[in-house]
């Protein structure tokens, strides 16, 4: 594999590669592609030939990505911060893919960059964008002042961010959202950690390893909810958080 | 005021200018779609109401007018999905809301009861019932059944167990378990259950209805 990268190259990223390649990827100007998200518009089921159609929404997204977005390398990461369910699908990928360099990463990464938009009042689909955003870059978030939580958002950026839109913009975010933009997508203490003051929502996509933790973080939250999503929400989850909410005293967001 | 619970199959309708007045039910197909009411809750509802309440938020706040306890899981099995609310200590726990694969129950049931001319108070609770996870899925069940020599009545009957036990799964297997909707008329359905059922009627969510009436007030504009 040619090791060099320059500004020619085209190349993916699934998950939070380490620092060190994101600043390789940076100096290089090379077009960078986070493969996490819905890049290419087909529909889920243009993936199903290669995964099946009962796995993460986010990792059916990647493929669909990887299959048509003619890249020069991929960088998935595999470590202790994802999953092995892109483990797999690097596996894949490099078989499918001939062309393009699969390099499987393990971010294990330990600085803390913050987690000011974590914390900051801002419509939550915003702040949820800028920092999928970050991903790409190895500046820490803009500064940000805190304000006081009404409600808390557990979870992953969902594959479907209209999820978000019920949420107030005083809703602190937890869980691997807010590993992402502290930049240590391997800290587990950061990722369990949830406000058991304000009303919170435990989110996982369908089919991830992280329902698991999800569902017991919201036993154990006095006011916690969980909620699984696959490819897009559907009436009933957003019902859901709108009653979760309203019931727990919080006003939703319009919509 | 006008109050609203839009049903798939029936609409719930109380208007609480009329004193005493009990609510009334009519068959969603036999709806004036010019019609306005003041707030609905429901299916459908949002189209006719000037104050819209969601579904699970009216049968929660219905629930925490009708049931004296702190701790409760209340199910709500309609025409067309199944919902839950479960709260500890006074606060909301858990919720759910089953519109795919919970979907269509209790419509099927009504649809069987007329096509095969049942009565659903003659019907025993069988041993044994179907796996069904939906209404449209558990058809098939019967259908073989019957093919294969059971009774139409008793096919049914596991039918409909297998629903209450669908549904009793899907609310989280509760000792005690408060019901909500059509279904509470249903003496076999509600037999069917495994654990100490109660049922409220069909007219919590209109109940629920109340209770945002009362948050909001006579001028939901």
């Amino acid at each position: 594999m040619d090791t060099v990268i320059n500004d020619t190259m085209r190349v993916g990223i699934v998950g939070i590669p380490s620092l060190s390649i994101i600043g390789m990827l940076e100096e290089s100007g090379a077009q960078v592609f986070d493969l996490d998200e819905p890049i290419i518009r087909k529909d889920i089921d243009a993936a199903s030939p290669y995964l099946p159609q009962v796995y993460c929404a986010i990792l059916r997204t990647v493929m669909i990505n990887a299959m048509a977005l003619d890249l020069d390398r991929i960088y998935i990461d595999v470590g202790p911060g994802k999953c092995d369910s892109a483990l797999h699908t690097a596996t894949i990928l490099a078989d499918l893919l001939p062309g393009t360099a699969i390099i499987p990463t393990r971010n294990q990464d330990s600085v803390n960059f913050g987690t000011p938009l974590c914390r900051t009042k801002m419509p939550l689909i915003d702040r949820m964008s800028a920092i999928t955003a970050a991903v790409r870059k190895t500046k820490p978030a803009v500064e940000a002042p805190p304000c006081l939580p009404t409600a808390g958002f557990w979870g992953v950026p969902p594959r479907d961010f209209s999820l978000l839109t019920l949420f107030p913009d005083t809703t602190h975010i937890y869980g691997w959202a807010r590993c992402m933009e502290n930049k240590t997508p391997d800290n587990k203490e950061l990722e369990e950690h949830y406000n058991p003051e304000v009303p919170t929502v435990f989110f996982a996509q369908s089919f991830c390893a992280k329902t698991a933790l999800a569902q017991h973080l919201a036993r154990r939250h006095p006011r916690g909810l969980y909620l699984d999503c696959d490819v897009t929400v559907g009436n009933s989850a957003k019902a859901k958080i709108q009653a979760f909410l309203e019931l727990s005293g919080v006003r939703c967001a319009p919509r | 005021m006008l109050l609203a619970d839009f049903g798939t199959s029936y609409i719930k309708l109380l208007d609480t200018a009329q004193e005493g007045a009990g609510p009334r039910i009519i068959p969603t197909r036999d709806f004036d779609r010019n019609w306005r009411v003041d707030i609905a809750t429901g299916h459908n509802g949002r189209k006719y109401a000037d104050y819209y309440v969601n579904e699970l938020t009216a049968l929660a706040r219905g629930g925490e007018r009708l049931i004296r306890e702190d701790c409760y899981t209340l199910l709500d099995c309609g025409s067309r999905d199944i919902k839950f609310v479960r709260y500890e200590h006074g606060q909301v726990k858990d919720m759910g809301w089953n519109a795919e694969c919970g979907a269509s129950m209790g419509f099927t049931i009504e649809l069987l009861e007329k096509y095969y001319d049942l009565d659903f108070a003659s019907l025993a609770v069988p041993a044994l019932s179907f796996s069904v996870t939906c209404g449209v899925l558990g058809m098939s069940h019967i259908f073989d059944a019957v093919i294969n020599g059971q009774s139409e009545s008793e096919a049914v009957a596991r039918f409909v167990k297998g629903i209450a036990l669908n549904a009793y799964n899907f609310a989280g297997k509760p000792d005690r378990l408060y019901l909500s909707g059509g279904l509470c008329a249903n003496p076999l359905f509600i037999r069917s259950f495994p654990c100490n059922l109660v049922p409220l009627g069909r007219f919590v969510l209109l109940e629920g209805l109340k209770g945002a009436l009362a948050l909001i007030g006579e001028h939901p504009h």
